[in-house]
């Protein structure tokens, strides 16, 4: 082949895949709308707000950004909104250990931020990021749950608490929670956390049935390992 | 070697300043691998400090590539440059936007209520991953680059001697100036932002660049084993073809998770697994050329010329094709694996490549024969040995990470601080080591050809 053959072969073969890829794009961006929730006004300005603080630099969304900290896409699903707000404008008050910095976010822009995450968490990403193996594995068979250990999965407990090093380290450990606290303690901070906790980030759990909270109590009673530190 | 064009010499003017950024790029990424380990380390936040890694890095390689194209233009067209003033020009208004942006990405890190809106756009910073330069320095930056662009067009037409190098290289930063635009489109949505935003990263890196790589290539093997034009030109030509035919269409690997529709998950899968390919035939081109022409004058130019096309390939080619299909990339997504590649691949790729035209061109800018190679094997190897092994420490990270997070659903905190914790010290370890050979790297750039004692 000349080397002019060559070079014609470059120039229309980069416009051809460059059109094909024009295309694609139009295509796309005709479908995008369907696969996300509608964008209100607060989304946008959340969205704003993420690029003010520059999260990116620290964090993932969509999978994309910094690796430096936790990917932000389903956060806002993975963990309760009265704790995303307080940790956003203090991180360390709610977390010591947090290595989040306060930015100096005022509570109308941890409320916007809340409602971008939220829309992030309800795009339709092909299924990304996967289920992990082990938890899904735990939950679908090998053995027998208690229903407290039921609820324990279906409320997300382990989004933020740990137990035998699975689960967040958003919130204290539970592995040895059953020798520190008794029955009466657990039922009524799971009902009224800041009654028992000053300032605590817990979601209140008081719209569970009576029966709901003593199996789930039951449960965490039963952890009485100790924390090797 | 001797320069044939007295404007060639600007060229040294941008070689030096993409130098210091390069330190100011290293010193800043020594400073977040120490707070990978204790994120409290510095004044500044850890965000801040990966802006100015990641634009440092950014900036010296755009700013090294514009030093090297005004000396291959004169060059190539056997003339003066069209303007040397409006070179000089360009090139100190590139530099007063350059530092005014760092200063407000400190300023902002430093008082983030500080990155106001102005006019709709964020005064200091977007807050957008490599693209986090303002509106305001966009517009400069695309100014700047306008007036470089028109510099080298005219000198170009003043013996219009189209040569093929000159075409891709050209042809290559024109790619590079209407691919910066996707980036300055606001859209509400994130996936939007996001599609629109590897329109700028990826057809930046895996396509304009890659041209411009290819023909620094072609033109670097000319000059140093006197390798016939068409042969090397017919080569650079299948190689930015086969860059262009996979990496077009290859950006659907960036297009699989982040809300778009599921057939780029074929598009993305298969055009970038061909991507190693054409980094595959440059090694082949670069080995197959060196080995037929023997009349080497510059060992070190050619030394550095070879490892960037070796590292090239294992760091774009290798690390990326690992984890681009689909199936593994669902896991891997979002990981340090990414990091790890990233790593190798700008090194390899880009900085290998402005640090062999530099030693390629600058010997005869500085109107030298012979000079003193010994620092620049010296911090070839203190580089190339460190990168090699911060890349393997995060990409064990990256298998942990992949491992524990995403399969085994550990907490991400509990991984990066506890499992991961002993890559991280490694490789703050091993950037320090890299931190030395770009030291060497800085004193042998000044140095080189200025020192009276006889070539070792």
């Amino acid at each position: 082949m000349s080397n002019k053959a060559v070079k014609n072969l470059f120039i229309w073969g980069s416009l051809f895949f460059f059109a094909i890829f024009v295309a694609l794009t139009f295509d796309t961006m005709g479908k995008l709308d369907k696969r996300a929730p509608e964008i209100t006004a607060d989304v946008n300005a959340g969205k704003m707000v993420w690029h003010k603080y520059d999260c990116i630099g620290c964090h993932t969304i969509l999978g994309n950004g910094s690796y430096f900290a936790p990917d932000m896409t389903k956060t806002a699903e993975k963990k309760p909104k009265e704790y995303l707000k307080k940790f956003l404008m203090d991180p360390k008050a709610v977390n010591p250990k947090a290595s989040m910095p306060k930015l100096g976010i005022s509570p109308e822009e941890a409320d916007k931020l809340l409602a971008f995450l939220e829309w992030t968490s309800k795009v339709d990403t092909n299924n990304w990021p996967p289920k992990p193996i082990l938890a899904t594995a735990i939950s679908v068979g090998g053995r027998e749950l208690t229903e407290g250990q039921k609820l324990y999965q279906s409320l997300r407990c382990s989004a933020c608490h740990m137990i035998n090093g699975i689960g967040g380290r958003g919130a204290p450990e539970l592995t040895n929670v059953g020798s520190k606290r008794d029955r009466a303690w657990l039922i009524g901070y799971l009902k009224n956390p800041s009654a028992y906790v000053p300032n605590s980030v817990m979601p209140a759990f008081g719209h569970l049935k009576e029966k709901e909270l003593n199996d789930l109590v039951d449960y965490l009673l039963t952890l009485k390992q100790e924390v090797k530190k | 070697m001797m320069i044939k064009h007295e404007s060639q010499k600007i060229a040294q003017n941008f070689y030096t300043f993409a130098i210091l950024l390069f330190l100011v790029q290293v010193v800043v990424g020594v400073i977040a691998a120490v707070q990978f380990i204790w994120p409290d380390f510095f004044i500044l936040n850890f965000n801040t400090i990966r802006t100015l890694h990641i634009n440092a890095l950014v900036v010296w390689l755009l700013v090294g590539f514009m030093g090297a194209t005004y000396y291959v233009v004169s060059e190539e067209s056997d003339t003066e440059l069209w303007s040397l003033p409006l070179a000089k020009f360009q090139f100190w208004a590139t530099v007063a936007t350059v530092i005014t942006v760092v200063l407000g990405y400190i300023i902002m890190g430093l008082y983030p209520q500080a990155n106001i809106l102005v006019f709709g756009t964020r005064l200091l910073n977007e807050g957008r991953e490599y693209i986090e330069a303002p509106r305001w320095a966009d517009i400069l930056i695309v100014i700047s680059f306008l007036l470089f662009l028109l510099n080298c067009f005219m000198t170009v037409l003043k013996t219009k001697k189209w040569t093929g190098i000159q075409g891709v290289l050209l042809g290559g930063l024109v790619f590079l100036a209407l691919m910066y635009l996707p980036g300055m489109i606001y859209t509400k949505s994130m996936v939007k932002d996001q599609f629109w935003w590897w329109w700028v990263v990826h057809l930046w890196v895996e396509g304009s660049w890659g041209l411009i790589a290819s023909a620094l290539l072609a033109f670097m093997l000319m000059k140093l084993v006197g390798a016939r034009r068409e042969v090397v030109e017919k080569w650079m030509y299948v190689e930015v073809g086969l860059v262009m035919f996979t990496g077009i269409l290859g950006t659907g690997h960036h297009y699989y998770w982040i809300g778009t529709p599921e057939y780029w998950l074929w598009v993305g899968g298969i055009f970038s697994s061909l991507e190693p390919i054409p980094l595959l035939i440059m090694l082949w081109d670069a080995f197959r050329t060196t080995r037929e022409y023997r009349e080497v004058t510059n060992k070190v130019g050619l030394f550095y010329a070879v490892a960037h096309v070796i590292l090239y390939f294992a760091g774009a080619g290798l690390w990326g094709v690992i984890h681009t299909l689909p199936q593994v990339n669902k896991w891997t997504h979002g990981t340090q694996i990414t990091t790890a590649h990233g790593h190798l691949a700008f090194y390899g790729a880009y900085v290998l490549l402005v640090m062999a035209m530099i030693y390629v061109t600058l010997p005869a800018i500085r109107g030298v024969k012979e000079f003193n190679s010994s620092r620049a094997y010296q911090s070839f190897w203190w580089l190339t040995i460190s990168m090699v092994f911060i890349v393997l420490t995060i990409t064990g990270g990256g298998m942990v990470q992949t491992y524990m997070e995403r399969l085994m659903g550990l907490d991400y905190v509990a991984v990066k601080a506890t499992y991961n914790l002993w890559f991280w010290i490694f490789r703050a370890i091993f950037g320090v080591s890299f931190l030395i050979g770009v030291g060497i790297f800085v004193v042998d750039y000044f140095k080189l050809g200025k020192e009276t004692t006889a070539p070792a």
